[in-house]
C-alpha cells in the first residue's frame, strides 16, 4: 500500500475545499425541469429543440404558482399562444400565396413536437420519410396506386412542396412546369429548344396528362395512354373507332406514342421523326415472317428519279389517313379496291382531289392529258370504259418510278402475274407494248390511226 | 405734253405685256382631290377602288388651258378626241385598247406615255366600221370583232392593219379570243364559238351547240374570255347564264340564271378572269360588276348604277390585269395595295373607261375580319336552327 506524502495531503485538502466551495454553483445550473425525476423524457432525445437542451424552458414557459408541482391546475403556462411562441426565435410565415393550414392556424405541434424527437431533425416524429406524417391529414390512396414516383414512394414530400407556404398553388416550391422540369432535366431542354410544343404542355400544365404521386398507368398517365391523349383529341379517336380501314399502328402496346412523342419534336405533329421516316419504321423493311407482309415502301422509292408529288416532300398523310380511314388503303377518298373499275363520278375521288377530273370526263380533249391520240382522250380509253374500266394502277406507280408520269416499270399485281407495260415515250407521243394488248403507238399532233 | 406721251406709253407697255403673258402660259389645270370611292362601302373593309376614268384624250394628255384678259374662263387649246359609244377594251403591255362602235374606231391609249391615239391601221382594208370587242395575242397583234363588217380585223403591234378573218362565212362576230393556234370568234348569228386556224383563217369547228339540255348550250352569246387552260366564260343574254366549256366543246359548267339576286343576271356582257381565277362578269342591267370565285361562288359586286365617279352607266366590256400596278398605285390610296387592275366600259358618258383597282388596305387585317365574320354568320346560322328547332 502505497502511503500519501505530507505534501499530497495537503494538495488534495486544498482541492477538496475548492469542490465544497464550488458545489452550490453546480448544483444549481444541472437542475432544470427537464433534468429532475419529472420530466427526464425531454432530456437526452436525439434531435432535441435548442432550448430544452440549454435548459431554457423559461424562454417558452413561465411559472404563474410558485408551488410545483401542484395536485390541480398548472403552475406553468405558455408565454406566447400558437405560432407566436415560435415566431419568437423563427420568421413568421403567412405572407405568401399559399399557406398550410396548419401554419395558417398557428399549429406548428400539428406537425413539430416543440421538445425534440428521436425520430429526426426539425422537431418532425419521422425520419426523411414524410409520407407518414403528411397522410396524417392527406388522403393515403392518392399514393397507392399501382405506379408511384419517386419522391412520393420514398416520402420525399419537401422535394417538391414548400411544407409552410409558396407562392405557387398547391405549396409547390416553383410552377408544376419547373418543378417537373427541375429533376426531369432532358424534357425541360427539349421545352426549351424544340419547334413543336405539344400544347397540353404549352398551354395547360403537366398535370394535365399525369398525377404527381402515384397513377394507375405507366408513366404517371392519369389513365391509360389512348385515353389520356383521347381526352383531348377525340375526333382522333372516333375516326379510328369508325372507320373501315384500321392502321394496326394504333393498336399495338405503345398506341400513339408509337409515331407520336409526348412532349416536344422537331417535327410537326410531334412525330418522333420526318413523317416519311416515322412510316418507314414499319414500312421500310421486308417482312418475311407474316403471310400477310407490309410492303417494304421505302425500297419501292429509294434511288429512283421520278416521286409522287407528295413524297417529293416527305408527306405520306397526303394521301394515307394514319388514324384510319373508309378507303382502301387508308386514303384520303375513292379509289377503287379491284384491278379493274370503270369510272364514274366519285370513284376515282381520291386521285381527282389532285389531278383534273375532267381528264376522266371527255371522250375529246386537248387540255386534260397528253395521252391522246390527236384529241381521242386514251386515258378516257382505258379508264372510263364502262365495259373494262382499268384503275390507275394499272399501268402508273403510286409512290415511285424510274419512268416519267410514274410509269409502272415492273408491272401492276394482277394476280400471280405482274402485267408489263412497256411505255417508251417520244416527243409529241409514246407508246406501250403492255401484257393487256398489242404494241400501241400514239400521237397528240399527228394522230395514229388504228384501223386495220 | 412730252410726259403725259411717256405715261401712255408706258400703260401700252402694260397692257401688251399682260395680255402676252396672259396667253402664252398655258397651264395644267388644277384637278382638285376627291373622296375616294371604295367598294363595298363601309363599314365593309374596302376591296376594290375606283382609281380614274377617262372619256376623251384630255383626260389622258392632261388639259392645258390658255387664260387672257378677254376670256371670262379658262379655253381649252386641243380639242378633244372624244369617245361616245365604247363597247370593248383589251389589254397589251402599256397599251389600253378601247372599241368603240358609235364612231366606228379603236382608241390605243398609254397611260405612262401620256398618249391617246385612234388605230393606225383603221383606213382602207382595215377601214372599221362596227368594232363592238378586240383582243390581242402574245405578240401584241389587235383582233376586232367588227359587227359592221361582221369580219374580224387584225392589226399588227404597232396598229397596222395585217388581215382579215371569216372571209365566205356568214357570222356575226361579237366577240373574239386567240391561243398559239386558233383564233375563237363568237358568232351571234349561229350562237357559237367558231374555231378558225391562225396561219390560214380556215373554219376548223363550231363549239357551244348540241347539247340536249338547251341551257347548256350558247344562246344569243354576248362576250367571252378565254382561260390559260383552255377554258371559255362565255355570257349569253338568251339564258343570262355564263357557260364555261373547253376548247375542245366539252360542256363544262354553267354560273348564274336569269334575274336580279345576287349571283345573277339580267344582261350579261363583258366576262373576263383575273391571274388568280377570279371570274368578273359586267350586267348592263345590274350596272354593276359580280366577282365569283373559282368555285363560282359569289364574292361581291362593285361599280353599281350611277353617274358619279366610280358608277356605271350601261357597262359592256371588261379586261383585268395584274402587269403595271407600279403605274396604277399612283390613283389609289397611299395605304391601299393593289393586286389587280379592272377596267371597265360604260357606254354612256361621262365616265367611259372606268379603272379600278383591286387591293387590301395595309394596316387593315383581312384575314381576321372574315374569320370573324364567318364565325358570326356559323353562330347566327346555328342560333336560328335553334330557334326553329324549338
Amino acid at each position: 500500500m502505497t502511503r500519501l506524502s505530507p505534501a499530497n495531503v495537503s494538495s488534495l485538502g486544498l482541492c477538496l475545499l475548492l469542490f465544497l466551495f464550488l458545489l452550490p454553483t453546480l448544483c444549481v445550473a444541472a437542475d432544470s425541469c427537464s433534468t429532475g425525476a419529472c420530466h427526464a423524457d425531454m432530456s437526452g432525445v436525439k434531435f432535441g429543440h435548442m432550448p430544452v437542451a440549454d435548459g431554457e424552458c423559461s424562454s417558452c414557459h413561465e411559472q404563474i404558482l410558485e408551488a410545483h408541482p401542484v395536485a390541480e391546475g398548472k403552475s406553468f403556462r405558455l408565454v406566447e399562444q400558437g405560432a407566436a411562441l415560435c415566431y419568437q426565435c423563427h420568421d413568421s410565415y403567412g405572407k405568401m400565396l399559399t399557406v398550410h393550414p396548419p401554419v395558417a392556424d398557428g399549429e406548428c405541434t400539428f406537425c413539430h413536437n416543440p421538445h425534440g424527437s428521436n425520430a429526426g431533425p426539425k422537431l418532425l416524429p419521422v425520419a426523411d420519410d414524410l409520407k407518414e406524417l403528411c397522410t396524417q391529414c392527406h388522403d393515403e390512396g392518392m399514393f397507392n396506386q399501382q405506379f408511384v414516383h419517386g419522391p412520393a414512394a420514398s416520402g420525399a414530400c419537401t422535394q417538391c412542396h414548400n411544407p409552410h407556404q409558396a407562392n405557387q398553388p398547391r405549396l409547390l416550391k416553383k410552377s408544376v412546369r419547373n418543378t417537373c422540369t427541375g429533376c426531369h432535366t432532358d424534357i425541360g431542354d427539349g421545352l426549351a429548344t424544340a419547334p413543336v410544343i405539344h400544347a397540353a404542355v404549352e398551354e395547360a400544365s403537366c398535370l394535365t396528362c399525369h398525377n404527381p404521386h402515384s397513377a394507375p398507368a405507366a408513366k404517371l398517365l392519369q389513365k391509360d395512354v389512348e385515353s389520356v391523349c383521347l381526352e383531348c383529341h377525340g375526333d382522333v379517336g372516333r375516326k379510328a373507332q369508325r372507320a373501315k380501314v384500321k392502321h394496326a399502328a394504333l393498336y399495338r402496346e405503345e398506341k400513339c406514342t408509337g409515331c407520336h412523342t409526348a412532349h416536344f419534336s422537331n417535327n410537326d405533329g410531334l412525330l418522333f421523326l420526318k413523317e416519311q421516316d416515322v412510316c418507314f419504321t414499319c414500312h421500310g423493311k421486308n417482312d418475311y415472317h407474316k403471310s400477310n407482309a407490309l410492303k417494304n415502301i421505302a425500297a419501292q422509292v429509294e434511288g429512283k428519279p421520278y416521286l409522287h408529288g407528295p413524297l417529293e416532300d416527305g408527306q405520306c398523310s397526303a394521301c394515307h389517313q394514319p388514324h384510319g380511314s373508309d378507303y382502301f388503303r387508308m386514303l384520303n377518298g375513292p379509289y377503287p379496291e379491284t384491278f379493274y373499275y370503270p369510272y364514274t363520278s366519285g370513284s376515282y375521288d381520291f386521285c381527282l382531289g389532285c389531278h383534273d377530273s375532267n381528264m376522266l370526263r371527255f371522250e375529246s380533249t386537248s387540255i386534260y392529258t397528253e395521252f391522246r391520240n390527236g384529241k381521242q382522250n386514251l386515258h378516257f380509253l382505258h379508264v372510263a370504259n364502262q365495259y373494262k374500266g382499268r384503275t390507275c394502277r394499272a399501268c402508273h406507280e403510286p409512290h415511285a418510278s424510274n419512268i416519267d408520269k410514274l410509269m409502272n416499270e415492273v408491272g401492276a399485281e394482277f394476280g400471280e402475274w405482274n402485267v408489263p407495260v412497256r411505255f417508251n415515250k417520244t416527243e409529241t407521243g409514246g407508246s406501250c407494248s403492255p401484257g393487256c394488248h398489242q404494241n400501241y403507238a400514239y400521237d397528240r399532233e399527228n394522230p395514229v390511226s388504228y384501223e386495220r | 405734253m412730252k410726259g403725259l406721251f411717256l405715261l401712255m406709253k408706258a400703260c401700252l407697255a402694260i397692257v401688251l405685256l399682260v395680255l402676252v403673258c396672259g396667253c402664252m402660259a398655258p397651264q395644267a389645270k388644277q384637278e382638285k382631290k376627291l373622296d375616294p370611292v371604295f367598294f363595298p362601302p363601309a363599314p365593309d373593309p374596302p376591296r376594290i377602288q375606283f382609281l380614274l376614268s377617262i372619256g376623251n384624250s384630255l383626260d389622258v394628255e392632261g388639259r392645258e388651258v390658255e387664260t387672257s384678259l378677254f376670256a371670262v374662263k379658262p379655253v381649252e387649246n386641243r380639242r378633244a378626241r372624244s369617245l361616245l359609244k365604247p363597247f370593248g377594251v383589251a389589254l397589251h403591255g402599256d397599251l389600253i385598247y378601247v372599241a368603240d362602235s358609235l364612231i366606228g374606231r379603236v382608241a390605243v391609249i398609254n397611260l405612262r406615255e401620256k398618249s391617246f391615239e385612234w388605230l393606225k391601221g383603221d383606213e382602207r382594208g382595215g377601214k372599221l366600221q362596227k368594232p363592238l370587242n378586240l383582243t390581242t395575242d402574245a405578240e401584241g397583234n389587235l383582233y376586232v370583232a367588227d359587227v359592221g363588217r361582221n369580219r374580224i380585223l387584225v392589226y399588227d403591234a404597232a396598229g397596222n392593219f395585217t388581215s382579215i378573218l371569216g372571209d365566205g362565212y356568214d357570222i356575226e362576230p361579237v366577240d373574239v379570243a386567240v391561243d398559239e393556234r386558233h383564233v375563237y370568234v363568237l358568232d351571234r348569228n349561229s350562237s357559237q364559238i367558231l374555231v378558225l386556224r391562225k396561219r390560214d383563217g380556215e373554219l376548223v369547228e363550231g363549239l357551244g351547240q348540241g347539247r340536249e339540255n338547251l341551257y347548256e348550250n350558247l344562246w344569243l352569246p354576248t362576250t367571252m374570255t378565254l382561260s390559260d387552260r383552255g377554258v371559255f366564260y362565255v355570257a349569253n343574254a338568251g339564258t343570262g347564264m355564263i357557260i364555261q366549256i373547253d376548247r375542245d366543246g366539252n360542256f363544262l359548267s354553267s354560273l348564274g340564271k336569269m334575274g336580279d339576286r345576287p349571283g345573277q343576271f339580267a344582261r350579261p356582257r363583258g366576262v373576263a378572269l383575273d391571274s388568280d381565277g377570279r371570274l368578273y362578269v359586267v350586267d348592263a342591267g345590274h350596272q354593276n360588276v359580280q366577282m365569283f370565285n373559282k368555285d363560282n361562288r359569289l364574292l361581291m359586286h362593285f361599280g353599281d348604277p350611277g353617274v358619279s365617279r366610280g358608277y356605271l352607266n350601261v357597262p359592256a366590256g371588261i379586261a383585268v390585269s395584274n402587269e403595271n400596278l407600279d403605274l396604277y398605285q399612283q390613283y389609289a390610296e397611299p395605304n391601299f395595295k393593289l393586286e389587280q387592275v379592272i377596267f371597265v366600259i360604260s357606254q354612256i358618258q361621262p365616265f367611259h373607261l372606268n379603272i379600278y383597282g383591286l387591293g387590301k388596305k395595309t394596316d387593315f387585317d383581312y384575314e381576321g375580319y372574315y374569320r370573324k365574320t364567318e364565325e358570326l354568320r356559323q353562330q347566327e346560322a346555328g342560333d336560328a336552327g335553334t330557334e326553329d328547332g324549338k
